[in-house]
């Protein structure tokens, strides 16, 4: 029998083989067309040498497979990698398929430099993502590219600090924020303060939008405006000055502007028994926090008006509008999303596979801290999740200003009202622009 | 009376080939040799005229861009974050700049006197300066000025609460300008060289005449000098206001904590490849070339009352 999955597969091959054919004899065809008639893509991510040497093993299956396409790739930080990117599409000479930051992705998107996948149906396969995943593409209802790796934000606790202290560590599927506080205040007493309760980032996005989803608000309203009351952000900042308060939160001035990698983290430093990271970052934490460490999730799932945690990514493959292959840049992100051997090959450096059949098939091959994460995420896809739309043009001026706000509301100099105001004020701005 | 020109003077005397005259070969290697500063002149022309052109748009990086006129300018007076940026970037060019220029002549005037190993001391005060704007050393110093570094470790023997100098907002900014200070290595060799100038007849008669210390660095040292104060005022204001890296390193790129380290530089990069605003970041870029211009200017006007010339 003749699966859905398998028309599309044999009409992409069949546009692909004609779309190769058109190359070779001269039609269609870009200035990164060798005299062989070999055609070049180039390919861009950001990320480590970790990340590089995984992804080129994906990418030497995908050459072998198709003799007639060699993939040029670059990579770097993802501080550079933003300019780079940018500077790229400014020169007119963007790369054939990138990864595309979920926060800059409406900035391209709205200014039609991406490939709408949805004109070129049938080569690129979604069957197997589900709908969490599948809205994370999608921009109206255009859909501007497939999530690299899926991930969600998880609550760490390192279970050697909470047993040496005799804390008990609150079950993480029914906590509520008063429990965190509670927990972080008794770890905090108990250590002496050498050991600080939690750490959570006010100034992180990602954790505020949990809130304030949880809260039964939006971050961004469907018409793209700034969707938080002030009422909730005040609340956001006032609740870990409370903890501060109470001692359970580092007392100002403690976090340092240090990298963000897991031992830079001070959680790996052992100064705090908790925090929130991203979940495919556990197998990472683990390695530099002694490896006892408990993935729990977010405090206030189950009491809250409604779900928080999302399924995110932090970023998708995307193409470029002027690339001068889409076929073949499609089908090297089909081979990238659906391929199994391929995503062995890749492991889960930029989190679980979109696609779940893909997601269980690896699982066996994976770390027992990388199954932990794929099993959260895997949970997390069967329930009912309220879905962020991608952040408009100018969200990146709320980040800017949440950054700017948290350490004056730290350090006294701003109320936690004040700083609401400051931030709803400059979130219309940026959005307005 | 004219002048030969210079070629016919080179070579007079010498019979005059033909082939010679018309194209002597140094000449054309001539202009080999300085073939790369041509290039190099195309690559700040291009941009630089380019740039003017964008300050008046709304160019985002990916689209054509628009004329908007003066917009971007006017943007500017409204935009809170613009406003601290020229602060944070005054104060950082105010304080530091004075302190690291006396810290130069002061360290100058000591290795001035006459002392063994000169050049090894030279090579040891400068460093700092080579290294000043470097990735390595801003991290080195977020290192010794963290809440757990070397000199709150210090400050605790005096019974002094630990400082956060790089997380609390309202000492960033300093750690940053001490480690401009510090920084004070080419002024210092500058100035050197300017001491080493000076006749030592000078010092002599005051001497005899019974003139302190004070007063024949007061009478001597500094108008002899002056020239070279003006030569280094400028060079390290106009430096200082386009500081970047040490910005960027120190906060992670945010011009954290709160802003506190947001320089102008570092504001201009955000706006145009964090935030695609690349019109807006080019009126930026001009008017800190006007915010300079003036600056500089400034000094030029006031360089007639205490800058002393020999002739």
């Amino acid at each position: 029998m003749i699966s859905r999955r398998d028309m599309l597969r044999t009409a992409g091959l069949t546009g692909l083989g004609l779309a190769v054919a058109a190359c070779g004899r001269g039609f269609g065809g870009g200035g990164s067309e060798a005299a062989s008639g070999k055609i070049e893509l180039n390919m861009v991510w950001w990320g480590d040498a970790f990340r590089a040497q995984k992804t080129q093993a994906a990418l030497d299956l995908f050459m072998k497979a198709n003799p007639g396409i060699t993939i040029k790739t670059e990579y770097q930080d993802s501080g550079p990698y933003k300019d780079k990117l940018a500077t790229r599409f400014a020169a007119g000479n963007p790369p054939d398929l990138m990864m595309m930051r979920m926060d800059s992705l409406r900035e391209y998107a709205d200014r039609k430099s991406l490939l709408n996948l949805n004109d070129h149906p049938g080569i690129v396969d979604t069957a197997n993502l589900s709908q969490a995943a599948v809205n994370l593409t999608k921009v109206g209802d255009a859909v501007y590219g497939i999530p690299s790796g899926l991930n969600a934000i998880g609550f760490i606790v390192n279970k050697t600090i909470t047993d040496q202290y005799g804390v008990t560590i609150p079950d993480g599927a029914t906590w509520t924020w008063q429990d965190l506080a509670k927990f972080a205040k008794e770890v905090t007493d108990k250590s002496g303060k050498k050991v600080y309760g939690t750490l959570v980032d006010p100034a992180t996005l990602a954790n505020l939008v949990v809130y304030v989803s949880q809260q039964g608000e939006d971050l961004f309203t469907a018409d793209g405006k700034f969707g938080v009351s002030e009422a909730t952000l005040t609340a956001w900042f006032q609740m870990f000055e409370d903890m501060r308060k109470e001692g359970g939160f580092p007392p100002a001035g403690f976090v340092e502007t240090t990298g963000s990698s897991p031992d830079q983290s001070y959680i790996a430093k052992g100064s705090v028994a908790s925090q929130i990271i991203p979940s495919n970052g556990l197998l990472g934490y683990n390695k530099v926090a002694g490896g006892n460490l408990v993935l729990l999730g977010i405090p206030g799932e189950a009491t809250a008006k409604r779900r928080g945690t999302n399924i995110g990514t932090p970023a998708l493959w995307s193409i470029a509008a002027s690339s001068k292959h889409p076929k073949e840049a499609l089908r090297l992100l089909n081979f990238l999303i659906n391929d199994v051997e391929a995503n062995k090959a890749m492991g889960t450096t930029r989190g679980v596979p979109a696609s779940t059949v893909v997601a269980d098939a690896i699982k066996p091959t994976m770390e027992k801290d990388d199954q932990v994460a794929t099993d959260y995420l895997i949970g997390l896809q069967k329930q009912t999740l309220v879905a962020v739309p991608p952040y408009p043009k100018g969200a990146s001026g709320i980040q800017d200003e949440l950054t700017a706000v948290a350490p004056e509301v730290e350090h006294g100099r701003l109320t936690p009202a004040e700083a609401a105001k400051k931030v709803i004020e400059a979130a219309t701005k940026a959005l307005s622009q | 009376m004219t002048l030969a020109p210079v070629e016919d003077l080179a070579v007079s005397g010498a019979p005059v080939s033909p082939r010679k005259a018309a194209k002597p070969p140094q000449d054309r290697s001539g202009y080999l040799f300085i073939l790369p500063w041509f290039l190099g002149m195309a690559f700040t022309i291009i941009p630089f005229f380019a740039s003017l052109y964008l300050a008046f748009t709304d160019y985002n990086l990916l689209n054509v861009p628009n004329w908007i006129g003066l917009e971007n300018f006017a943007e500017m007076f409204s935009d809170d974050t613009w406003w601290q940026s020229v602060k944070v970037t005054f104060v950082y060019t105010f304080v530091s700049v004075p302190l690291s220029l006396a810290a130069a002549l002061g360290v100058a005037m000591l290795l001035n006197r006459g002392v063994r190993g000169l050049p090894v001391y030279r090579a040891i005060f400068y460093l700092p300066s080579l290294l000043g704007g470097s990735v390595a050393l801003v991290l080195l110093w977020r290192y010794i000025f963290g809440l757990n570094g070397i000199v709150n470790a210090f400050l605790g023997f005096f019974g002094v609460e630990k400082i956060g100098w790089t997380s609390d907002p309202d000492y960033a900014l300093t750690t940053l300008i001490i480690l401009h200070i510090w920084t004070f290595g080419s002024p210092m060799v500058i100035f050197l060289a300017g001491l080493k100038q000076i006749p030592a007849m000078y010092y002599e008669a005051a001497a005899i005449d019974g003139a302190t210390k004070w007063q024949q660095f007061r009478k001597i040292t500094l108008p002899l000098l002056s020239p070279i104060i003006f030569f280094n005022l400028i060079q390290s204001l106009i430096s200082s206001f386009q500081t970047f890296t040490q910005g960027f390193i120190f906060s992670g790129g945010k011009g954290g904590p709160a802003n506190s380290t947001m320089f102008y530089n570092l504001y201009l990069y955000k706006q145009g490849f964090e935030q695609f605003h690349m019109g807006y970041a080019s009126a930026m870029a001009w008017m800190l070339l006007i915010i300079i211009a003036a600056f500089t200017g400034l000094n030029f006007l006031m360089a007639k009352r205490w800058v002393h010339y020999d002739n």
